[in-house]
């Protein structure tokens, strides 16, 4: 017992405490007892909902199936939490998850200060065994502080009426009727005392972005957590993150984002469970409704005009549909990337070569409408597999004039063929060779290494056979012929009931972690060999790392995330469907 | 401690008998087989050791060690062909930075360190730099041949290389024709690889030239196209004849100043890089070279030498970073990420695949200026840290207890006899050792971070 950390029986401590039956006097809101400064504040409200998901027998049995899981418990310092657990069910006259939930029934909220302050309020529900299990922790704490020859500390001291323990030194926490509350640092239990002894008058509680925050929040949910973006912002990692990126790309996917957390004063975070998935909502009072805001090409200037649903195909690992106004981004480019980079001077010459001299703000981008589909997907080989299996992708592109752009299409993607061709060529490479298969009874154009004699002479370039089809309005702009004849599939399906789009909707994703893992799994050993040289592992050890987080992302199942623009308020949806 | 009841170098080789500094050294009360010498032999023999090596080396005294280093008992075979596996998958990736973190490793865990650390050494000596060769594979397989001949015979190792495709790239000799014979090849293979300069003449570069056309490097592959090939008769180092390139090789083999050049070279890296040895030193290990062109055999004889366990070689050179780095995490029992590593080696100065120039790192003096002392240390301070970018890897607290030394002090005594063999000066001990402990563990790794940092820990 004396071998497990101190700190890990205040932990323990801070989720297993009972509150006596003479003290279920109404006690403030815990956000009362947190400093306004704080930068991060959660709240579960519902602690049983975790409870049950986390201890879900499905869940257990998927856990304890994995064969790290063997592994991990194995080592003699798991063993022992195991003894300790044991130990303290067998001493509570109950099982585990049945102490858990009485003991944080009444809610659990936890904060993030500065100066790495970090505060646990646990609010119980049952408190018939807080005095018998302080002692049980404390008498542990002791005779482990006298084993280290260090008596002293365990101590108390009496603050504001109240007396606060220390069990290392360092920790400090008080029960003070219905609560614990719990500090990592001594100034932290000070701070809460303080603010209890004043009624709370300059605590979190009275912050008005906080109750904006958890108006916006709170219903249907198990936990909630405001975000301080007033304060946070200031922080100079996140400021640096926030700034103004000069990458065109994250620029174009996560436009409107940035802007509304830059903008922000809050940041809501809302949790709900219901069977096995888990919906995490996020709101942000940043603006980004400006129509001539730069930030303005990210969302739909009607309500009901939003990102196409997504696109469905075999062995789909992911996919994103955005709303974004390609015309608009490029020709706010100067808002967003002031210098003149010699990558955005090459960019522009290439595309005035592919494009025959086209303006490509608005002879070109302006022939796209804001609707783009993303798909990325497992593929298959018809010779041999390359020695690293990449995903195919492709994004799917609405025309607003197909019959006349799809030519101008067309030729570009030849030019660019016939550029990588002469390029790989001057390196003595092999060049793609250009073809028309028809399929489904659309003709489309599609580039192909020939492929190696022996499986040893795959290359990664093997990976991709660039394939491009215009089916109706459609222009498909694939990394292998296969997905792009999934997708002509895939849209031919739609023509008789064409998608709604989703109104306000300005990005949706949708993972699949088990076709993810599957790909994952085929590039096992590169991963494993990545591991040893990036963190210096053995192979056994690279090996076991890999082969957990195969595992685990196999068994996380499907996520699917939305970006929406309402009523001057941006939302956020994850939804998280475990396997 | 190695200098106990010995006398300091003395300042004229020619004063050095040749028969006794060539014989095997054998331990005696006056030159007693100890800890400095165990830890002397694995710096130069290897890229330090741990604490099990440098004790089971005590009790198997020099030969038996020195025997198994130039020949584990261990599937080094089989190590390596993994390793080439490794190696050659993360070639596809077209850049020498795919490769320079396999190489680290496999100095980090072979089990034959000798002879990383003579591929190493050909790879100074055949100096090819990966940015001009532009073929990761190529140079995978160029560091593959080097090591197959590490410590075989000179002679294959020099026939095999004058075809390597990445040589001939490197030699601008990737396509070499009769109407314009490349002169880089040849002359690379007089001056820097077996003659030296002062022992051919331009004449002879011209002649070799002619008689390497007809190779070319088509798709990574070495082909020779016999009508692009010179047939006529050369003049070569005073031998005239129809000579094609392997004709060539024979020729400078047959010279007495390409073992010469050899034995001086590794003269440097085994004995000393601070005093330049006499002919008479040089010629008996030329001479016996020159027969078989033997590289374990020449490599043997001078790590068994009186002179190798004597003043003259002790911390008479200093370490290359390659050598300073994987002496504190060999010392420590652990790997560290090779990809961080490979890069902060470059920054040191030693870019493995990328020499600076064709005659290798020059090494000795030129590893240590005041900015190099300063990343030194700070590259040691960065593998000794608990957190980022070495991900505490590294442990001295726990490596010292694992040995047995539980207290901040044992421990720290521990470290000192582990990197420095104890063999510093008391005063320098006692300021290594005279500073309050706060956490003993942090303490410790600030302590092997001041030892590491010494200058007697920069010295091979």
């Amino acid at each position: 017992m004396s071998r497990v950390p101190i700190a890990i029986l205040c932990v323990i401590l801070s989720l297993s405490t009972w509150q006596t039956a003479q003290s279920a006097a109404p006690v403030p809101p815990a956000a009362r007892w947190i400093p306004q400064n704080a930068l991060i504040a959660i709240d579960i409200s519902n602690p049983k909902a975790l409870i049950d998901l986390a201890f879900n027998p499905q869940i257990i049995a998927k856990v304890k199936s994995v064969p790290a899981y063997k592994q991990i418990t194995s080592k003699p310092d798991v063993q022992q939490l195991f003894g300790l657990f044991k130990f303290l069910e067998a001493s509570l006259g109950t099982d585990w998850p049945t102490a858990l939930k009485k003991s944080t029934g009444g809610g659990i909220t936890l904060a993030a200060c500065p100066d790495d302050i970090s505060l646990i309020i646990i609010d119980a529900q049952d408190g018939k065994m807080l005095a018998r299990l302080h002692k049980m922790f404390l008498n542990i704490a002791k005779d482990d502080a006298k084993k280290k020859g260090q008596p002293n500390r365990v101590r108390s001291a009496v603050y504001r009426d109240v007396t606060g323990w220390t069990f290392n030194g360092k920790e400090t926490h008080a029960l003070i009727g219905n609560r614990l509350i719990f500090a990592n640092k001594s100034k932290g239990l000070i701070n809460m005392l303080d603010l209890r002894a004043d009624g709370g008058a300059k605590s979190l509680y009275a912050l008005p972005a906080y109750q904006a925050a958890k108006k916006a929040s709170s219903t249907g949910t198990i936990a909630s957590a405001f975000v301080n973006m007033g304060v946070l912002k200031h922080v100079p990692p996140i400021t640096k993150v926030l700034a103004n990126n000069q990458n065109p790309l994250a620029t174009l996917l996560f436009g409107g984002v940035t802007e509304a957390l830059q903008d922000s004063n809050w940041l809501a975070l809302g949790l709900g469970i219901k069977g096995n998935t888990l919906s995490l909502h996020a709101t942000v009072d940043g603006k980004t409704d400006d129509p001539n805001g730069a930030a303005s090409f990210a969302f739909p200037d009607m309500l009901d005009k939003g990102a196409l649903p997504n696109l469905v195909v075999p062995r789909r690992i992911a996919a994103m549909s955005i709303w974004r106004d390609l015309r608009a981004f490029y020709a706010a480019k100067d808002d967003f990337f002031p210098e003149r980079t010699s990558a955005l001077i090459f960019f522009e010459n290439m595309m005035g070569i592919f494009f025959s001299g086209r303006d490509l703000t608005e002879d070109v981008l302006a022939e796209t409408h804001p609707q783009v589909r993303i798909v990325v997907a497992e593929q298959t080989f018809a010779h041999g597999t390359p020695p690293t299996k990449l995903p195919a992708f492709a994004a799917v592109f609405q025309l607003r004039n197909p019959e006349k752009f799809a030519l101008v299409a067309e030729e570009a993607w030849q030019k660019a063929i016939g550029l990588i061709n002469f390029t790989r060529g001057q390196q003595a490479q092999a060049g793609m060779i250009i073809r028309q298969p028809t399929h489904n009874g659309t003709t489309y154009t599609m580039a192909y290494f020939l492929p190696g004699e022996k499986d040893a002479e795959m290359q990664i370039y093997h990976n991709f056979r660039p394939s491009l089809a215009t089916i109706g309005n459609s222009l498909i702009l694939s990394s292998t012929d296969e997905l792009a004849e999934d997708l002509i599939d895939s849209l031919k399906k739609q023509r008789n009931l064409p998608p709604k789009a989703l109104p306000s909707t300005n990005s949706v994703v949708e993972l699949d972690t088990t076709a993810l893992a599957s790909i994952l799994a085929a590039n096992r050993d590169i991963l494993i060999r990545n591991n040893i040289v990036e963190k210096g592992n053995t192979p056994q050890k690279a090996t076991f790392e890999i082969d957990l987080l195969l595992t685990i992302i196999q068994n996380l199942g499907r996520m699917n995330l939305s970006l929406e623009n309402r009523h001057s308020l941006n939302y956020a949806t994850l939804q998280w469907t475990l396997n | 401690m190695f200098a106990q009841n010995e006398t300091k170098p003395p300042p004229d080789m020619k004063t050095i008998d040749p028969q006794w500094a060539w014989s095997p050294y054998q331990p005696d009360t006056r030159r007693p087989w100890n800890l400095a010498r165990a830890g002397h032999l694995y710096r130069r023999a290897a890229f330090g050791a741990d604490w099990n090596q440098l004790q089971r080396t005590l009790d198997e005294g020099p030969r038996r060690t020195i025997e198994r280093l130039l020949a584990p008992q261990a599937d080094v075979a089989a190590f390596n062909q993994q390793f080439d596996r490794y190696e050659t998958s993360s070639a596809a990736s077209n850049s020498t930075d795919a490769l320079r973190p396999w190489w680290l490793m496999r100095m980090m865990q072979s089990p034959h360190p000798l002879l990383e650390k003579m591929t190493l050494f050909w790879h100074g000596h055949f100096a090819l730099s990966g940015a001009k060769v532009k073929n990761t594979r190529l140079m995978s397989r160029y560091v593959q041949q080097l090591r197959g001949e590490a410590l075989g015979r000179f002679d294959s190792m020099l026939t095999a290389l004058s075809h390597d495709p990445a040589v001939l790239l490197d030699r601008d000799a990737g396509a070499n024709r009769k109407s314009k014979p490349c002169e880089h090849a040849p002359r690379e293979l007089m001056a820097g690889t077996c003659l030296g300069n002062g022992n051919f003449s331009e004449k002879d570069i011209q002649e070799a030239a002619r008689a390497f056309t007809g190779w070319f490097v088509l798709k990574g592959q070495v082909r020779f196209i016999p009508r692009e090939y010179d047939s006529d008769a050369k003049q070569i180092l005073g031998e005239r004849g129809n000579f094609n390139d392997t004709d060539v090789v024979r020729l400078l083999l047959k010279q007495p100043a390409t073992p010469r050049l050899l034995v001086r070279k590794l003269y440097r890296l085994l004995i000393s890089e601070t005093d330049e040895p006499s002919d008479a030193i040089v010629e008996p290990l030329a001479q016996s070279f020159a027969a078989e062109y033997d590289i374990a055999a020449l490599v043997g004889l001078m790590l068994r030498s009186n002179l190798f366990f004597s003043p003259v070689a002790y911390r008479r050179r200093i370490k290359s970073p390659v050598e300073f780095t994987l002496g504190i995490v060999k010392g420590l029992e652990a790997t560290v990420p090779a990809v961080r590593l490979g890069r902060d080696l470059a920054d040191l100065g030693q870019n493995l695949y990328e020499p600076p120039t064709s005659a290798g790192w020059p090494g000795g003096r030129h590893w240590i200026n005041p900015a190099t002392s300063l990343a030194r240390a700070n590259l040691a301070f960065a593998l000794l840290s608990p957190k980022k970018p070495y991900e505490g890897k590294l442990d001295p607290m726990a490596v010292a207890q694992k040995h047995g030394h539980q207290t901040g002090e044992a421990a720290e005594r521990f470290l000192l006899d582990l990197f420095l063999q104890g063999d510093v000066e008391t005063t320098v001990r006692e300021a290594v050792l005279k500073h309050k402990r706060s956490e003993p563990s942090q303490e410790l790794r600030r302590t092997a971070h001041i030892i590491v940092s010494l200058p007697e820990f920069q010295l091979a």
